[in-house]
């Protein structure tokens, strides 16, 4: 022992000559040095994008989407990234993993501050003016430092040892780094996995040999008591005497280990600015900056050119993005494209687009690199971006179900960039015939039917009872159908029973009859931003000449972009899904309704589900008419796509595995159920023909949430009849 | 859109000529005078064989440089065809004013075009669709050749530049194709073009109405000399009914037999 009395403290360098305090300062200081070096390349990288346009920093809300999603705050976005609340999200265990080497590291980071703060500046500052250094690192503060930053320690290792236990063994999909679209000219990415490895094998082995130091420093002192507050270094300790390893080997030890784990701990902060480590910095500064609307309403285009087209299009917060990801590959997983093998994965989209920046701007990182030839994807910086870099396939094969955004841990709002990239496409004229000729009936007739916009109503006049024109009429609801609801054989029944449901149940509503025109929500998500403008400008006009309090939709996808979007061209009116109608008309219970007993699924689509947070409404419609709704494994915000969005619908999808319907039909099939319900016409078609190419056919049956509304309301007139005549027998005439 | 290449010898300078038609998803119905079809209320979109020759004057001007110029008469809604020609890549639009309203006959379209071709002179190639539903027998591409004394050719798939030359591939039915090469100013009806025609984007067509004008060209008089004209207009009424045969083939088949028998075709 070198001390008299006993004070609880340590020698903070434990015992180093000063040429190694000295050699260990100058380490610190050229680590410091790269760190930066390379933080300010990052951040120089950032800057080669645009600013943030509609998106108030300082004031830290998103407006505008308060009846869709919580208004997201600065405050709150750091509160999830305190809680890991989008960590944890479906992958519990992962989460708590990582939540633990976050506050694990955390509480380190502190731990070395705090002693930086008194060797280093108190100490300093007392023997510059009070001519003897001293210390606070003594008695009470020193035992509860060691005990709590022990905690710390314990944390960070447990974490460290189950992520890399992970990576090592796990056989989860999300790890599997092979790509959705494979070039031709191949490619490698064992870099990247090496990388990851080294990652958190790395910061395993700093825990581990701060320990092991830990316990040679109190071996070496024999073990005064007040060290067993430092129980995990008294325990490794305890460990290195087990061993055999006495007091003064254990002093000799130490000299050389110290050196091992701080050289690693300067390699891995000098590391931190060119590896996945940047996502410690990264991920949390995109968290904050993430804007939930972006997705629900579209950014506009750059004031340039129509889209994505070259590297100062993006915007920082953009580019911040595509340097948050960590490969975790949630997005990789629920992705209906990639599930069907389509080219597409919004993993690979992210890391190829950040290793075209990243080649654009001369950034490159150490690991996170994907082998390619020179000038295929991502290293071909003089191509298109859209078209070259990523693939036409590739962005066309996006249903915008928006199922990434839901889940990327991180805040990357894949949809806006697939969306600007797909308008260069548009502006380059390249795209599906399927497509093109979709877009230019839209263009011409106003729908993509392109049928003449006087057929529109045509479905109204087999109703025995006349649809009132909102455009002569004050209506309380105007009806706006959307295309497929209007002009689809197999829908307009459809719309024909909701008509017959409004009408029984005495609500004022009408219909814009030949000047609606489609809304134009997947429209913009194909890309066509100016057929888009045109669409709300029509729109816009059919609604300022007609008299309503309130719009209604069949189609989500109309649904949505009347309610965000059309608002920043003037649309004040509320806007209802009928499925909320139909809620309501049932909670109001005007309506007499007979008890179902069937035994049902729901689909919730993308656009009133992720999009909208409708969920409830027509779950309740389901269960308030008495059915039976199982659940499908992949539900409310994780439901699977129909694959129909984004426009999709008018693409071809030969190329496919299967369809996202089939894929979803499957799994609906595998509960056992009589019904498949859906609340979109889109949903309908497509499903119809997925029970059909599936082999379901007479297995499961897809109805529309008003179908089994109405079947309700004429099973209690069907009651009345059969009260008079007993022949008829009504098999679930239970009145409610 | 894309940059032009101007080669001496091999640029080339193209008119397309386009023309507006009613649309055939709209109920067609005949106007009171009976002899056109009532035009307030159909909507007009341009002929799909004219945007094929756009098409493929697009494609040859990007080969080989040169210039397109789209042509039309004033009809209804012909501005929104003429931009987005611009906005697809023409450099300039042309519309000749003054025509009588309603319905222009193939044979005086054909004259006023000839007679703006004339005062242009300068041209390489005159494109333009082989027929139109007003045109099914596809004359314009033919009287405009013969008007102006230029070699013609109709029903053509293919022009590509050759030199200061198209080299011409046309569909003469069952499958056989004829190639032969136009040298000198050449007037030809497109069939089809190498690719579909390409997508206008609303974005572009609306900056081609900010930033360009459509020239305009006075309609001269016209003696068309004698010619038919039209007394009446009527949807085709339906003569007699199809009948379905039920049955297996073998059934079927005596049926008809029957039939025939029975219509004294054969004994
Ligand atoms: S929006 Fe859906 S389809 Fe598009 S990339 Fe994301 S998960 Fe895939
Ligand atoms: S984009 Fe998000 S969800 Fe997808 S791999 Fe990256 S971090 Fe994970």
């Amino acid at each position: 022992m070198f001390l008299e009395t006993v004070v609880e403290t340590r020698k903070i360098f434990g015992g180093e000559t000063s040429l190694e305090k000295l050699v260990f300062y100058l380490l610190a200081f050229v680590t410091l040095v790269i760190f930066f070096t390379g933080l300010i390349r990052r951040v120089k990288k950032y800057r080669a994008g645009r600013k943030l346009v509609g998106w108030d920093f300082r004031g830290g809300k998103a407006k505008g989407i308060e009846h869709v999603t919580e208004p997201p705050s600065h405050g709150r976005s750091l509160l999830d990234v305190l809680t890991h609340k989008t960590i944890t999200r479906r992958k519990h265990s992962v989460g708590a993993a990582h939540l633990l080497v976050f506050w694990g590291f955390i509480g380190l980071f502190l731990a070395t501050s705090i002693l930086a703060l008194d060797y280093d500046i108190y100490g300093n500052i007392t023997r510059i003016f009070f001519g003897k250094e001293r210390s606070f690192f003594t008695g009470w503060f020193y035992i509860s430092y060691n005990f709590v930053f022990n905690i710390a320690g314990v944390a960070a290792l447990l974490g460290a040892a189950l992520l890399n236990f992970r990576r090592v063994f796990s056989k989860e999909s999300e790890l599997d780094y092979e790509r959705a679209h494979k070039p031709e000219e191949g490619y490698k990415r064992v870099k990247m996995a090496i990388g990851d490895h080294i990652f958190v094998a790395g910061l395993l082995a700093i825990i581990v040999t701060g320990f092991l130091i830990q316990g040679l420093r109190i071996d070496g002192s024999n073990f005064p008591s007040f060290e067993k507050w430092t129980f995990m270094g008294y325990l490794v300790g305890e460990g290195w005497r087990v061993v055999g390893v006495g007091a003064t080997l254990a002093g000799q030890i130490h000299s050389y280990l110290w050196w091992i784990h701080i050289l690693m701990a300067l390699a891995f902060v000098a590391y931190l600015p060119f590896s996945k480590a940047l996502h410690i910095l990264s991920s949390p500064t995109n968290m904050v900056l993430r804007h939930p609307a972006s997705t629900r309403v579209l950014p506009p285009s750059p004031i340039e050119h129509m889209g994505y087209q070259e590297l100062r299009d993006f915007t920082h917060k953009d580019l911040i993005g595509l340097d948050a990801c960590t490969k975790c590959g949630r997005c990789h997983g629920v992705c209906p494209a990639r599930t069907v093998g389509a080219p597409l994965s919004p993993r690979d989209l992210i890391l190829d687009l950040r290793q075209w920046v990243d080649r654009s701007t001369k950034n490159p990182m150490i690991f996170d690199w994907e082998e390619r030839p020179e000038g295929s994807g991502p290293r071909n910086v003089d191509g298109r971006l859209a078209g070259d870099v990523i693939s036409e396939r590739t962005l066309w094969s996006c249903t915008t179900c928006m199922a990434c955004v839901e889940i990327c841990p991180v805040g990357i709002e894949h949809v806006p960039l697939i969306v600007q990239l797909r308008r260069s496409l548009v502006d380059q004229g390249v795209m599906d015939p399927t497509l093109q000729s979709a877009l230019q009936n839209i263009a011409t007739q106003g729908n993509s039917f392109g049928k003449s916009s006087r057929m529109r109503a045509r479905w109204v006049k087999s109703l025995d009872f006349p649809v009132v024109d909102a455009r002569k009429e004050h209506v309380e609801y105007l009806w706006f159908l959307g295309d497929f609801a209007s002009f689809d054989e197999r829908l307009v029944e459809i719309s024909r029973t909701l008509a017959k449901v409004l009408s029984a149940a005495g609500i004022s509503f009408g219909i814009l009859y030949e000047s609606e025109k489609n809304a134009g929500n997947d429209v913009r998500r194909a890309g066509e931003e100016g057929l888009f403008e045109m669409l709300v400008e029509g729109n816009m006009k059919a609604f300022s000449s007609a008299s309503f309090d309130k719009i209604i939709t069949t189609d989500p996808h109309s649904f949505n972009t009347l309610r965000n979007e059309y608002p920043a061209f003037g649309l004040t009116a509320p806007v209802m899904h009928y499925s909320e109608l139909l809620a309501q008309l049932l909670y109001e219970g005007k309506l007499s309704l007979t008890k179902q007993s069937k035994n049902v699924t729901y689909h919730d689509p993308c656009y009133l589900g992720r999009y909208n947070r409708i969920f409830d409404a027509p779950r309740a419609v389901i269960s308030g008419l008495g059915c039976d709704l199982v659940e499908m494994p992949r539900h409310r915000d994780n439901s699977f796509c129909c694959g129909a969005g984004g426009g999709r619908i008018w693409m071809d999808d030969s190329f496919l595995n299967e369809r996202p319907s089939e894929n979803r039909m499957r799994e609906a099939a595998t509960l056992g159920v009589d019904y498949f319900v859906v609340a979109c016409p889109k949903d309908y078609a497509m499903f119809t023909d997925a029970v059909k190419t599936t082999g379901n056919e007479g297995k499961i049956t897809v109805v529309d949430i008003v179908e089994l509304f109405y079947e309700s309301m004429m099973g209690e007139q069907l009651a009345g009849v059969a009260a008079g005549d007993s022949d008829t027998d009504i098999k679930d005439g239970k009145q409610v | 859109m894309k940059v032009r290449r101007i080669e001496k010898g091999g640029a080339l300078k193209i008119v397309v000529g386009m023309r507006q038609l009613a649309d055939l998803v709209e109920e067609l119905e005949v106007a009171d005078s009976g002899v056109d079809i009532d035009r307030d209320f159909v909507k007009f979109v341009s002929n799909e064989w004219d945007e094929a020759a756009l098409e493929e004057a697009l494609l040859i001007k990007e080969a080989v440089g040169g210039e397109v110029v789209v042509i039309a008469l004033d009809e209804p809604d012909v501005d929104q065809t003429l931009y987005s020609a611009i906005a697809k890549g023409a450099d300039r639009a042309v519309k000749i004013v003054g025509v009588e309203e309603g319905w222009t006959p193939t044979r005086l379209r054909a004259q006023l075009l000839s007679k703006w071709l004339k005062s242009e002179g300068d041209w390489d190639a005159f494109l333009t669709g082989v027929q139109a539903a007003d045109d099914l027998d596809g004359q314009l591409a033919g009287l405009i050749g013969a008007t102006l004394g230029v070699p013609h050719a109709a029903v053509v798939s293919k022009a590509e530049p050759e030199g200061s030359s198209l080299r011409i591939t046309q569909e003469l039915g069952g499958g056989t194709l004829s190639e032969s090469v136009a040298t000198g100013k050449v007037v030809l009806g497109i069939q089809a073009g190498r690719q579909a025609p390409r997508y206008a984007p609303i974005t572009r067509i609306r900056q081609a109405m900010s930033t360009s004008t459509i020239e305009t060209f006075d309609a001269q008089e016209i003696d068309l000399g004698p010619g038919p004209k039209v007394r009446k207009i009527y949807p085709p009424q339906s003569k007699g009914q199809a009948t379905m045969l039920d049955g297996d083939p073998v059934e079927v088949a005596e049926k008809i037999v029957e039939l025939i028998r029975a219509k004294g075709l054969v004994r």
